[in-house]
């Protein structure tokens, strides 16, 4: 039995089912409970990385149905790590929001249990419909919580990111319709042993189906030319929210990686690994994109969100190459830059309420309170984001490089990623000289305090490149090992034979 | 029949994405719902086109493939959600914005100017 | 072992520093010469081992993966430049303490200062090239905060952001350059690198790999054509001026040169690189700095010069000329610091740096004069001073330097120039600033000398200069061989350190350079006058112009692509997939499968045209919304038909039910939506659409006939087996959705639920005027609750409970279950609020719908979780048989708790939504549900 499966999914919706019942509780009590369910959920997100260690693929067959008639978990070493992530980054989003942020709507902490249930679902489903049902899950917590908060700057870019993203669900189900009708299963082990065998009409068929299901995923990891969603939306969401987002896109990252390394891996016959010659020059114009944005931003909160688009051609690119050394480093990186962006998001909601009327434009304001502590922590994000030394980005940025050794993909991913980051830097340094050096006279009236939750929320998530550098050579052992396992589909496929319990029920 | 079912699927489809590209709210989710009927019917037909053989058992001697059909009653259940949530969507839009159009403040569509001040 | 430490107490000190900020600038100061006392007492042990060519070695694996080790290695050349780091640190720390005001910043400044020393000491003691770069890399870093330090000068800012630009994006370079070499030789070990020279220089990536490397090299080492930031870090205070341009940050560049010698020196390409920039950097900083009335310019230029003279050196790969140029590093660094703190004293005493204002300075300053004198004289390579010294080799290697035919002459000829250039503005330092007249009005008056403290750095520094210009033999003989060893990698030419060599060449050329120089320094206002005539160009300016043109280029482009359009995001979506399915699409070729067509019957074929017609209606007419709505309806309904005409009898139900609470959703909606669309799209935009439209319609024809006239096999039959044995129920649909695929379900309610909630959030403290009428004229009827409806629909209530009673019940067996059963109890309550208004129905509904959800969701978590104890896993479901009133002999299974989760979690979730919508209407007849959190 391996009930810690469970875990991750249960708790989160226990949680938020509580949180249902608390709609009139007193706040106080509704965000201990909140907070405690977010701990538990980084216990079990701990206890699901110890099991994976050993390399071992543990599966929970649901209604003790044998896949791939039932719906099971699976429990790898790739589910166990984004589990992790984000877990780590809900609690302390979950911590900053207590800070104030979460008020106004009796459903706030509900909605953002359910979300990380949903994340949870998606990381650890086996089955590609149930797939689908975990991104409704997420997707319409997601909707609940981009228009949480005061005021209508959030409402339009709510209603182009839903409608966009009720369009990708359709797409979703025909291209599940597509792949079903042609294997007749559901279950990506089952999937993953039946398409290298596909000829004629029916590889056609699943192979318009894993085609649009990229452009389903390449949507939500906000790719070239699906993003332009991305920056106002996140730009706007409340600071928590947009924090937490940023592994939303990375669920679109993970999705691509389970598919399209296990179904359509290098063993898939005619259908070996489709769509990766379309995504690698995607992935680098989405990072430049992403680059140019950032440069052009006029406050912080938007070049944060390019950073996100920024992030996601950086983690595609080496993926879609597809080598052990890419996708080991892509994850490393994942965790970088995730917690990273997530952190400066919370900065730029504090900076932002230190600057009055400026907020977190990038404009010249009056000297703010907490200047120090605040730009330290700006200096350090932004280090990492722009993958200068020492701080992990630098270190992702490197294992990305060393990942292709010759031919014309070096020339290429080597000259984007370097000149982005150059550039980056130079976004970085004038948002940074701006905002916290250049001054006018005058002061702010009366700035909010810099309560001690938010500060630790935000130290805390931009302070993991730190941990991340201390522990490189465990991590990326890892993530080698993570690479190892996801190229070795038969690994996988192997969880058909799990046993049911007991003969009979 | 396949024929005759396909072309329905087709015009759906086609109808609710011509909806889908329209500049105001109401003709977006008259769209969405109509992909959404258009991609039920397909999803329910990945199973084939049965007649007569209701997945009950007992009731007939051929079976329709039961799976699709499951799959469609969850797809139609959440894609229910998710337009009762977008309608509500763009009421609170036109609430906010006194206006239906599907990018409100249109005078800001671009350059994107970020900034804009809650109006709380 | 030391090393590590020696690199990490910097760092410490940084943290610390801070900590005696109470304590004054006094207490700092101290505190912050500690690391570098104990670092000089932990290499002191070394020198032993060094001093015949050893070398001491630390390693500790961090990252062997990507070939990063905690690797340090002390051999010479890296102990030569931990001692200036270190020495010159520490009289900086000396200086600054009353260089400062007491109100500036001053833990900032240590902490700061410290981290740089830290960083520096890093890049001359790491054996690992990626390690190095991580230190190189932070130089920048910090160096961009010391240079702004002064944050509320917009020229320290743009300075600061003119050097990081430069110098970080040089790191990049260098960092591409060094991945490159790890790919040649497989390592970034040093030993292994310095190893494998002909390796690498064989390699094909060679030349690039130089270029990269020289790159970072020489925009650290502010040599042309990007020596242009190194003057505007003159904005930096002082202190950190001289620390920077004498013995740290430009001298990393040529640090580098020294440590890769070994490795990519002695081929065409690195002469002509290495040797022609420093040539050009020599002389364009030479001239330019007799130009400077700023004093810190002059100094700044000089510094250029200097780097280049040192740059040419390493170009000419001779060794001697390697020698020479690890000499002049030392002696550069010496007068350049004093020289530099000098003119900080001098700033500091008169309040301005500019040459035209002060003169005569000797009668107020007679101590620190003669010190700068001294130091300048050294600058100026006069004998008996190491400035001659290492020029004099300089020269001598000029000549040597065999370049094809004429070409010969240029180094010595520029080299003697750009001799003649630097005692000329020595010559001015000099003359100028302590001669030359009375001081005119200066801001400080009258200026006198500086504590007594301040000067002893610079004194300490001029009696070296002295010392090694009378002894050079004895005071640096030793460090200088270990050094050169290291960088020649063991092999050391003959070469005498004597104070004169006899008359030979290179005499003639300083005596050419001292004489001439003299001559040029009194004809300078010539110089003045013709270089009046060009405009003097600020990068600095150039700088923000470039980044604010490359924002605003940015910003337009971003404008034009992110134009917060959703129609062109969704065109963008839709037309992607149309095209990336397009191949596939055509692959198939033939779109008829093997299995071909079945025949059509006329009453399906008429249903599917109605549908189809009413589809395209509905499209067509979309302006009026009103006709839409009802064409929606239509289609609605005719695809539940269309369910239950291919035997999907759950599904037909479902559809038909969901449809009625849409198309109420959707009238509700157009209460407050205006009830027409203007005609506001262009024509051509209309048939852009029309064409996307099309081609994703046909795309789907296509797709779902190719799909339907195939043969298949699925999964499927054993759930039609397992459902009755197993799943204790005939209709294998329902038994799908509870127990077989129950997860899915429990999403889906989940799904219900959280879009419930969301909508209330949504719509709390909104409200909406309604519309008046449909649009077409027709007011709405004024009569809020019929009569006649109320009539009808009060009993209607029982009625439809026991309706969906029963559909529930039937549901594991026949077409039905929890979900079309929650509906038709939702519709049925529905028509409660419409007919009777909400105050009335809520009166009489004793519980919140979020309880009512809630306790849904929690049936399903319980129903699934009961299995648990029994050791299955979630959602297993079990079965018996009870007698049961009415229906008789019935089956209960424990997935119906499930399905009543379903039951329970459906109603809440439409009454909640539903409710929330009525609840917009400011005369709803309900108090608003004020929130207070």
């Amino acid at each position: 039995m391996n009930d810690w499966l469970l875990a991750p999914i249960l708790i989160p919706l226990i949680g938020g089912v509580i949180q249902v019942f608390m709609g009139y509780a007193p706040i106080s009590l509704r965000r201990t409970l909140a907070l405690i369910t977010t701990s538990l959920l980084l216990v079990s997100a701990l206890v699901l990385l110890s099991l994976a260690m050993d390399d071992q693929y543990r599966v929970y067959a649901f209604g003790n149905w044998q896949p791939p008639f039932g719906i099971v978990l699976v429990l790898d070493r790739l589910a166990a790590l984004m589990v992790l992530l984000t877990a780590v980054l809900a609690l302390f989003c979950h911590l900053f929001s207590v800070g104030g942020w979460d008020e106004g709507n009796r459903q706030f902490h509900a909605l953002f249990l359910f979300q990380l249930m949903g994340l949870n679902i998606a990381f650890l489903t086996g089955d590609l419909f149930n797939l689908f049902v975990a991104f409704e899950v997420l997707l319409i917590a997601s909707y609940g919580l981009l228009m949480h908060g005061e005021g209508t700057s959030r409402t339009t870019p709510g209603l182009h990111y839903v409608v966009l993203n009720l369009t990708g669900s359709a797409l979703f189900l025909i291209s599940v319709g597509l792949i079903y009708s042609a294997t007749g299963t559901l279950n990506m082990a089952d999937l993953a042993r039946t398409v290298p065998d596909l000829t004629g009409a029916d590889l056609r068929l699943v192979e318009a189906g894993g085609l649009m299901l990229l452009v389903v995923f390449g949507l939500k990891a906000a790719i070239l030319p699906l993003n332009f969603w991305l920056p106002r939306a996140y730009a706007r969401a409340t600071a928590p929210v947009a924090a937490l987002f940023a592994v939303m896109t990375k669920v679109g990252v993970y999705a691509i990686l389970r598919v399209y390394l296990l179904i359509f891996g290098q063993g898939a016959g005619g259908l070996a690994s489709l769509g990766m010659d379309w995504l690698f020059p995607v992935a680098l114009a989405t990072l430049a994109i992403g680059v140019i944005g950032a440069l052009g931003a006029q406050n912080l909160k938007t070049l944060v969100a390019w950073q996100v688009v920024i992030s996601v051609g950086t983690l595609l690119a080496p993926i879609a190459l597809g080598s052990r050394a890419g996708i080991s480093a892509a994850l490393f990186y994942l965790l970088s830059t995730t917690w990273t962006v997530a952190g400066l998001f919370l900065l730029a909601e504090l900076v932002a309420n230190q600057r009055g009327s400026a907020g977190d434009r990038i404009v010249t304001a009056p000297a703010m309170a907490h200047r120090t502590l605040l730009s330290v922590l700006f200096m350090l994000g932004a280090v990492s984001a722009a993958g200068l030394p020492p701080l992990s980005g630098f270190f992702s940025k490197v294992l990305i490089l060393q990942s292709v050794t010759s031919g014309p993909d070096l020339a290429w991913l080597w000259a984007v990623v370097i000149t982005g980051s150059f550039f980056t830097v130079i976004a970085y340094s004038r948002a940074g000289s701006i905002v916290f050096w250049r001054t006018v006279d005058g002061h702010i009236e009366s700035p909010p305090g810099l309560s001690n939750t938010t500060r630790v929320a935000t130290g805390a998530l931009i302070a993991t490149s730190l941990v991340i550098v201390a522990l490189a050579g465990p991590i990326h052992q890892y993530t080698d090992a993570t690479a190892d396992q996801l190229l070795d589909q038969n690994g996988y496929v192997n969880i058909l034979t799990v046993e049911t319990v007991g003969e009979d029920h | 029949m396949e024929l005759v079912y396909a072309l329905v699927i087709g015009t759906l489809v086609g109808s609710g994405v011509y909806l889908l590209l329209r500049a105001r709210t109401f003709p977006v989710v008259v769209g969405l719902t109509l992909i959404s009927y258009g991609v039920n019917l397909f999803l329910f037909a990945t199973g084939r086109l049965v007649t007569g053989g209701q997945p009950i058992i007992g009731s007939t001697d051929h079976y329709a493939d039961p799976l699709p059909q499951a799959l469609v009653l969850t797809a139609i259940v959440i894609g229910f959600a998710m337009t009762a949530f977008v309608v509500v969507l763009s009421l609170r839009s036109l609430a906010d914005h006194d206006d239906d159009h599907v990018n409100p403040s249109r005078q800001q569509v671009a350059p994107a100017n970020d900034h804009e001040e809650p109006r709380a | 072992m030391s090393l590590p430490l020696v690199v990490l107490l910097p760092f410490l000190g940084a943290i610390a520093a801070p900590l005696f900020a109470q304590g004054g600038r006094t207490a700092i100061a101290v505190a912050s010469s500690v690391p570098p006392l104990i670092a000089l007492a932990a290499l002191y042990p070394q020198w032993p081992v060094l001093a015949n060519g050893g070398v001491v070695l630390f390693s500790q694996p961090w990252m062997p993966d990507m070939g990063l080790t905690l690797s340090f290695r002390l051999d010479g050349l890296s102990l030569l430049f931990a001692l200036l780091i270190l020495v010159i640190g520490l009289l900086i720390i000396l200086y600054s303490r009353y260089y400062l005001k007491a109100q500036e910043n001053v833990a900032k400044f240590y902490s700061l200062l410290l981290c740089f020393m830290g960083a520096m000491l890093g890049i001359v003691l790491s054996s690992n090239l990626l390690l190095m770069l991580i230190f190189w890399e932070l130089t920048s870093l910090v160096s961009f905060l010391l240079i702004g330090f002064w944050t509320h000068k917009q020229e320290a800012r743009r300075g600061a952001r003119l050097a990081l630009a430069v110098t970080g994006g040089g790191g990049l370079a260098l960092l591409a350059g060094i991945l490159m070499i790890g790919n040649i030789v497989g390592s970034f070990e040093l030993d292994d690198v310095l190893a494998a020279r002909d390796q690498i220089q064989a390699h094909a990536l060679y030349p690039y790999a130089l270029t990269l490397v020289l790159l970072g090299a020489f925009t650290k080492s502010a040599q042309f054509p990007f020596h242009f930031w190194l003057p505007h870090a003159m904005q930096a205070p002082t202190p950190v001026s001289a620390y920077l341009h004498s013995a740290t940050m430009v001298k990393a560049g040529v640090f580098l040169l020294a440590r890769l010698y070994p490795a990519l020196a002695g081929t065409e390409q690195w002469f002509y690189m290495v040797s022609f920039t420093g040539m050009a950097t020599l002389l364009l900083g030479a001239y330019t700095a007799m130009l400077k009335h700023d004093l810190k310019g002059l100094l700044a230029y000089s510094t250029v010069s200097h780097l280049g003279l040192i740059t040419l050196l390493f170009g000419m790969g001779t060794q001697l000329a390697a020698v020479a140029a690890v000499f002049h590093v030392i002696n550069h660094a010496t007068f350049k610091a004093s020289l530099f703190m000098a003119a900080g004293i001098i700033d500091h005493e008169t309040g301005t740096r500019d040459m035209r204002r002060i003169n005569g300075l000797w009668r107020y300053m007679p101590h620190t004069a003669t010190l700068a004198m001294v130091a300048a004289s050294s600058m100026a390579g006069v004998p008996l001073l190491n400035g001659f010294l290492s020029k004099e080799m300089f020269f001598a290697e000029s000549l040597d330097l065999n370049l094809p035919g004429l070409w010969a002459w240029l180094p010595p000829v520029i080299a003697t120039l750009a001799g003649i250039f630097s005692v000329a503005y020595s010559a001015r330092f000099v003359h100028d600033v302590f001669f030359n007249g009375k001081p005119v009005d200066l801001p400080v008056f009258p200026p006198h000398e500086p504590p007594r403290y301040m000067k002893i750095p610079v004194e300490i520094l001029v009696f070296a200069c002295v010392m090694v210009g009378v002894f050079p033999a004895l005071s640096v003989g030793p460090l200088l061989y270990a050094a050169a060893s290291a960088t020649l990698g063991g092999q050391v030419p003959e070469y005498h350190l004597t104070v004169a060599h006899g008359f030979n060449l290179p005499l003639m050329m300083s005596f050419l350079a001292f004489f001439g120089g003299l001559l040029m320094y009194s004809q300078r206002h010539r110089f003045f006058r013709f270089h009046a005539r060009f405009r003097e160009i600020d990068e600095k300016a150039v700088f923000e112009a470039v980044v604010a043109r490359f924002t605003a280029a940015a910003h337009r482009v971003t404008g034009l692509l992110e134009n917060g359009s959703l129609q062109r995001y969704l065109a963008l979506l839709v037309i992607s997939v149309i095209a990336i399915t397009a191949a596939p699409l055509l692959g198939l070729g033939v779109f008829i499968g093997e299995s071909g067509l079945s025949p059509v019957d006329a009453p399906t074929a008429i249903a599917a045209a109605v549908l189809a017609l009413s589809a395209v209606l509905t499209a067509l007419m979309h302006r009026q919304r009103f006709y839409a709505l009802t064409l929606l309806s239509v289609v609605g309904l005719l695809v539940a038909l269309a369910f239950a005409r291919f035997s999907a009898p759950d599904l037909a139900m479902t559809q038909l039910s969901v449809e009625v609470v849409t198309i109420v959703l959707l009238m509700l909606a157009l209460y407050y939506l205006p009830s027409w669309t203007p005609l506001e799209t262009s024509a051509r935009r209309r048939v852009r659409d029309l064409v996307v439209a099309v081609l994703a319609g046909g795309g789907m024809t296509l797709l779902t006939l190719a799909m339907l006239t195939r043969p298949f096999s699925s999964i499927s039959s054993f759930f039609l087996e397992n459902s009755k044995p197993e799943g204790g129920g005939t209709n294998v649909v329902n038994v799908i959705l509870v127990d077989f695929r129950g997860f899915d379900t429990l999403g889906e309610i989940t799904v219900l639920a959280i879009a419930a909630l969301g909508i209330y959030a949504m719509l709390k403290n909104t409200a909406l005027t309604p519309t008046t009428g449909d649009g077409q004229g027709h007011a709405w009827s004024r009569d809020p609750h019929p009569l006649m409806l109320r009539q009808i629909a009060r009993p209607m209530l029982p009625l439809a409970l026991m309706v969906s009673a029963y559909i529930f019940l039937r549901g594991h067996n026949l077409p039905g279950g929890g979900f079309i059963a929650g509906l038709v109890t939702s519709v049925a309550l529905l028509l409660q609020y419409v007919a009777s208004g909400m105050a009335w129905t809520e009166d009489r509904i004793p519980f919140r719908y979020q309880n009512m959800i809630g306790l849904g969701l929690l049936f399903a978590i319980i129903a699934g979780a009961g299995s648990l104890s029994f050791g299955y896993p979630f959602l297993t479901s079990t079965f018996g048989h009870i007698e049961w009133p009415v229906v008789g002999d019935f089956e209960l299974a424990s997935a119906m708790v499930f399905d009543l989760g379903v039951y329970l979690t459906v109603v809440g979730a439409t009454l909640l939504a539903l409710v929330s919508i009525g609840r917009l209407s400011p005369h709803s007849a309900i108090k608003p549900t004020q929130e207070t959190v």
